[in-house]
């Protein structure tokens, strides 16, 4: 590869090569095999400049959205899907009939942003239904698509309780957020927490940044910000209906609906066993009334 | 607490919460087929209860029926895939919380099963005493995989967080059982019609007129159920709700009124049974694409997903 003619003179970097164990500079966070990693996203903390969006597009080689003005505040990309796996939300919210309110609350009570991102969850319900092994739990306990094995039958995307993976019309393949398991197994954070310039989008092994969220919340409670909340951290909304936790988790100022996110979600896999054994006994009900039919016809003969 | 009106949920500028999957009529369709078949081995079963030329007259076209729907399943299901050049994935795994998978081995198990039944009878049919043995030991697998072709769709379609499809799991799956033993019972009493074997068709035909009296009392049960956990509006949008009263009609009101109308008589008819066959197995296959397609709609409403995941009454 030939260099960029601005930067002649500049083509050696000043680093002897790659950092063996680049997320303990950036995150400090050491990255083994065998431990929980996800994402705390705290969105009192989010400025909306999307860097994140940008960054994970950039490292994860996602094709670009088409570009269209939506209406919707500042957020043109809608939502999370094949080719976007994070997605910054904006919430614009007014006093009573559209006006201002003169009195606002702290911490951006009337401007909401989220980075909304795949939870990684626990168990995952999208990995639940693929019939093919394509998604897998990685040793990192993130949750991956393979893109050599899926063959696109979707059903992955009603599983999600979240909206978050859906198949591609370019491949035929189901994509969603792999929380860069390129990187981390290259000792880097992910791509879209290392971008983030007000740390909103935290990276580490889960049980110390629920421990670290929850201070946090003390911390916003004593400051007056009486709403904020965990979604997703153990025993929180959105870890509920048999979704124990979401390894990447938020906290949140508002009713979790107003980030497009459900109050109590459930594991759909819970509903398969007593839909199939209700189905089978209506079978057999039937059946046993069609013998009846059957017998008693013959009887009479 | 959390409780909420539904009107006072709120949305993020009602974009929709959940992706929507790209299923189409390949769905419906392999639904169809798939409860088609079930329900016609199950049937074929039940000739063993039956004089032996009469049953055996039911069993054979269950058997063949059976096959053929297994046969017109597994590639609609294919073709529904995306990558259909990886369709074998499907038996790299086994698992049992996917219904995607565990369904992929009923439909394996019932197209083997179906396929010894099947020959079994052809060789029968043509005096070999081994045959029919063949075809006596297979109906025991291929009956337990046709229970399962019958309803195993309902799991498939309510294991998700599809607000309609996951508010009524054991409804959904009961509905679609009774529907595929009516529409078994409706094809193999055209058959039998068409081959001239009154009795037998006659036979079939309260067993359809039961399962469809079954399958209608579960809709309207389900329909009241939809409304009081709040997923029902998807269904009551103008295109949908054609669909499903399009679906009530011809999959249960014309074949009632068919079978209500000979009894009244009390004179068995031709036409009106073949009216009331065709339509039962129209209306198996409008009955499940009104169920897919009003869960692809109700997946794009923020408001029923929220209300029935912790707004809602239950
Ligand atoms: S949020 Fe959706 S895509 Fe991500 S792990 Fe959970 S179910 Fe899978």
């Amino acid at each position: 590869m030939t260099n960029h003619p601005r930067a002649q003179g500049e083509s050696r970097s000043i680093l002897a090569g790659p950092f063996d164990a680049e997320a303990e500079t950036t995150a400090g966070v050491r990255i083994e095999p065998g431990k929980n990693y996800g994402f705390f996203t705290d969105t009192t903390l989010c400025i909306g400049c999307k860097a994140c969006e940008v960054a994970c597009k950039e490292w994860n080689a996602l094709p670009s959205e088409e570009g269209k003005l939506s209406g919707h505040s500042y957020d043109n990309t809608g939502g999370l899907g094949a080719h976007t796996w994070r997605h910054v939300a904006f919430v614009e919210k007014s006093g009573p009939e559209g006006v201002r309110a003169p009195e606002q609350q702290p911490y951006q009570s009337s401007w909401l942003m989220m980075s909304d991102v795949c939870k990684h969850c626990s168990p995952a319900p999208c990995l639940e239904a693929c019939p093919t092994g394509a998604l897998f739990r990685t040793e990192f306990d993130t949750v991956v698509v393979q893109q050599d094995i899926c063959n696109g039958c979707g059903y992955c995307v009603p599983a999600c309780p979240f909206g978050v993976i859906d198949v591609s019309a370019d491949d035929g393949k189901a994509h969603k957020c792999t929380l860069c398991y390129d990187r981390l197994r290259a000792g880097q954070e992910p791509a879209c927490a290392k971008a983030c310039p007000t740390d909103s989008i935290q990276f580490g092994e889960v049980e110390e940044l629920e421990q670290r969220a929850s201070d946090r919340v003390d911390g916003l409670h004593r400051q007056g910000v009486e709403n904020a909340y965990l979604y997703g951290a153990r025993g929180s909304p959105g870890a509920t209906g048999g979704l124990e936790r979401l390894n990447a988790f938020f906290l949140l100022t508002d009713d979790p609906e107003v980030y497009n996110l459900p109050l109590r979600p459930s594991r759909p896999a819970s509903r398969a066993a007593p839909s199939l054994a209700a189905g089978l006994a209506t079978a057999a009900g039937l059946m046993a009334a069609a013998a009846f039919l059957f017998t008693r016809g013959h009887d009479h003969e | 607490m959390s409780n909420r009106r539904k009107q006072d949920i709120p949305t993020y500028y009602d974009l929709p919460a959940l992706n929507t999957p790209h299923w189409d009529w390949r769905v419906s369709a392999y639904i169809f087929a798939a409860g088609l078949g079930g329900g016609t081995q199950l049937l074929a079963a039940l000739g063993e209860l039956l004089p032996r030329r009469e049953g055996q007259s039911i069993s054979r076209k269950g058997r063949y029926i059976s096959l053929l729907s297994a046969l017109v399943s597994a590639p609609l299901l294919i073709w529904d895939l995306k990558t259909p050049r990886r369709w074998y994935n499907m038996m790299r795994i086994f698992r049992i919380t996917s219904p995607m998978s565990f369904g992929s081995y009923l439909l394996t198990g019932f197209g083997a099963f179906s396929a010894m039944t099947a020959l079994g009878q052809w060789t029968a049919d043509r005096g070999s005493r081994l045959g029919d043995r063949l075809a006596r030991l297979a109906q025991w697998p291929a009956t337990l995989f046709g229970a399962g072709m019958s309803c195993y769709t309902g799991a498939l379609l309510s294991a998700t967080s599809n607000p309609l499809w996951a508010a009524a799991p054991r409804l959904l799956a009961a509905r679609l059982a009774a529907s595929a033993l009516a529409t078994g019972a409706a094809t193999l009493s055209l058959g039998e019609t068409l081959s001239g074997r009154r009795r037998n068709s006659s036979r079939l035909e309260g067993i359809a007129a039961l399962a469809t009296s079954a399958s209608l009392f579960l809709s309207l049960w389900s329909s009241r159920l939809y409304r009081r956990k709040g997923v029902h509006e998807a269904m009551e949008e103008q295109d949908i709700a054609a669909r499903e009263k399009a679906a009530l009609l011809v999959g249960h009101g014309v074949p009632l009124a068919c079978y209500a109308l000979a009894r009244l008589s009390g004179r068995r008819s031709d036409t009106l049974s073949i009216i009331a066959s065709l339509s039962t197995i129209a209306g198996g296959y409008m009955t499940r694409d009104a169920m897919l397609k009003g869960g692809l709609r109700s997946s794009r409403r923020p408001r029923d997903y929220f209300y029935i995941a912790g707004r809602g009454r239950d």
